[in-house]
């Protein structure tokens, strides 16, 4: 017997966004499921990763594109090599801890490996009630995760944070599927929101950002209703829910989109434009210009479960 | 003035310097006889050196699992690929400090297509502004004008929409910019700018190789009138603006600190910038003061 096979990483599993993972590094945030007794979609493993990839078509600060190889290099803390939506190989910088790992592979790194298979990304959270979902989108920061913990907090059950899939059912009807994850909040949301209880590990060790055990995920694909986009009000924006038009729309999935920059250069533009094509005919994008701030948060809520009602 | 166009503008300034105004009148002159310029559009002119979004488009990491520091590491790599991408020539508003980033590199690169306008405000007028936007103290927003270690968008436990700013003082700001060596610096100091914009603004366009005719600057300083922009925030807001209370365009004069500050207020300015106050050409006050 070869050494290897003792020195072999015990392996976790996963289901995320539609997808049986299996994994040699725990990925704390997303929650475990049991092994099934058929190869898994996704295999995450440590192996080497090169620096560069030799005869990339594209390049950027921290990445490199070639075929369908994607590098992604965070300086001085972990490298990965993502290949064809199936297969993700990671190698972490010395003093890197592993368990901070977690976030990279289930941010980025996944977030790419989607876009490889061709899946329609958001940048969002998202939430169900009623057997239908919405998806809540907005630019880092913008509030997201903190809206949807909250509309959790008032009958909703949690489908995806940071990372949404739109797919197609067999009769082309959007749907979101549930990203098998935990919520990540800050601390200011976890506290604002009384979630210490379901408060779990920091992001990364030290950090004020936290994985918060979902108090009621949903385990299954729910249809599409709606997409939110979140914009702060300003004097020059004033509050209220406004229906896209569908060039505005659009123009919002694709600008909306995770890592906006990859999926265009990876997806031919038809195929992109098809599949936000199939999700508009069956959902509606709204802008949501609400105030920051937390005191204004439980009547952002109010106004989204009656306009997400009233769509009917 | 520049051979070759440089592919970014930093317009690099201290907040609540005149940044935003110089932004309006370069929208202006791109909107030529269209104008006046939306003042609500300008994020689409340049964008801003300190934009989340940008930094997570480009480099395809999510910031929140990146400490302040790292984030800084990263941005020289941000920017050169801003400066590679870049059509033309692109302004882009700066409040940073220039700085060195952990990893030791200059954090707006190095040996890039990039040169800098600069924008300086008396700090004392500057002092007023910033209290005024962020609707705090006089003293708090002095504290911030003296401080070496002062930064915008830094918070513990939660996440500010732009990334982290280091300020490093107002002293500390001007001679980042002034003393580095880096970058090609054009000064444009506010008050200037406020007695003789055409004159001032035609010339920093001239250090940026920006062509315009003196008709197309004219114009654009016209359409960038300070009353222009108080009718156009009256009439439908300003999206840069945070307080509630107090317009944007509030007051943009010289030398209004002489009826907000108190003695204390502007000595404790002073003392921490006088000698830089009086390189740009700034009068003190402390030495010649009458008492109250």
């Amino acid at each position: 017997m070869s050494s290897a096979v003792f020195k072999r990483s015990p392996m976790y599993h996963y289901f995320i966004s539609g997808l049986h993972v299996s994994s040699e590094l725990e990925l704390r945030g997303a929650i475990p499921r049991e092994p099934r007794g058929e190869t898994d979609d996704v295999s995450i493993r440590r192996g080497s990763v090169p620096l560069a990839l030799d005869g990339a078509t594209a390049t950027g600060p921290t990445w490199d594109l070639a075929g369908d190889i994607f590098l992604l290099r965070v300086p001085r803390l972990i490298r990965f090599r993502i290949e064809a939506g199936r297969d993700i190989v990671f190698e972490t910088e010395p003093g890197f801890a592993d368990c901070d790992a977690a976030g990279f592979v289930l941010g980025t790194a996944f977030g790419i490996l989607l876009h490889q298979r061709g899946s329609l990304v958001l940048h969002g959270s998202a939430v169900a009630k009623d057997g239908r979902s919405i998806a809540i989108c907005g630019y880092s920061g913008a509030g997201k995760s903190t809206l949807a913990a909250a509309l959790c907090g008032d009958g909703c059950s949690f489908v995806a944070d940071d990372i949404c899939v739109v797919g197609l059912d067999g009769r082309q009807r959007p749907m979101i599927l549930p990203d098998g994850r935990h919520l990540k909040l800050w601390k200011e949301s976890i506290d604002h929101l009384g979630l210490a209880e379901r408060r779990g590990r920091a992001v990364r060790e030290s950090f004020a950002k936290y994985y918060v055990d979902p108090p009621d995920p949903h385990a299954q694909p729910s249809p599409l209703s709606a997409v939110y986009v979140l914009r702060e009000a300003r004097p020059s924006l004033k509050e209220g829910v406004e229906r896209l038009s569908l060039p505005d729309a659009m123009r919002t999935l694709d600008h909306e989109a995770y890592r906006p920059r990859f999926r265009a250069k990876l997806q031919p533009r038809p195929q992109t434009m098809a599949h936000v094509a199939a999700v508009l005919s069956r959902a509606k994008v709204f802008r949501l210009v609400r105030p920051r701030g937390f005191e204004h948060l439980q009547d952002t809520v109010a106004a989204v479960q009656a306009h997400w009602d009233s769509l009917g | 003035m520049m051979s070759e166009p440089a592919k970014i503008i930093w317009l690099a300034s201290f907040p609540k310097s005149g940044n935003t105004w110089f932004r309006i009148l370069l929208a202006n002159l791109a909107a030529g006889e269209a104008g006046p310029s939306d003042i609500n559009d300008l994020y689409e002119q340049g964008g801003s050196a300190c934009n989340r979004w940008e930094f997570e488009s480009l480099t395809m990491l999510d910031s929140a699992l990146l400490s302040y520091d790292e984030i800084d590491c990263l941005r020289p790599l941000v920017y050169e690929a801003m400066t590679a991408e870049a059509v033309g020539q692109r302004w882009v508003k700066v409040h940073d400090a220039y700085t060195i980033t952990p990893s030791g590199e200059p954090l707006f690169g190095r040996g890039l297509s990039c040169a800098a306008v600069y924008v300086v405000r008396d700090p004392r007028d500057v002092a007023v502004s910033l209290a005024f936007h962020h609707s705090t103290t006089l003293d708090a927003a002095v504290r911030l004008v003296n401080s070496p270690d002062g930064v915008y968008c830094e918070s513990r436990d939660g996440q500010d929409r732009q990334l982290r700013q280091r300020l490093a003082g107002w002293s500390g700001h001007v001679t980042s910019w002034l003393d580095q060596t880096e970058v090609p610096v054009h000064v444009v100091r506010y008050e200037d700018l406020l007695a003789a914009p055409a004159r001032h603004f035609a010339a920093a366009l001239k250090f940026a190789a920006r062509p315009a005719t003196e008709a197309e600057i004219e114009r654009a300083v016209r359409f960038a009138d300070f009353a222009e922009l108080q009718r156009q925030e009256n009439e439908k807001g300003f999206m840069e603006r945070i307080s509630r209370t107090t317009p944007f365009f509030r007051s943009g004069r010289a030398e209004g600190w002489r009826e907000m500050l108190s003695a204390e207020q502007v000595a404790a300015i002073e003392r921490c910038n006088g000698a830089v106050m009086a390189r740009l050409g700034y009068g003190l006050e402390t030495t010649c003061r009458r008492t109250a």
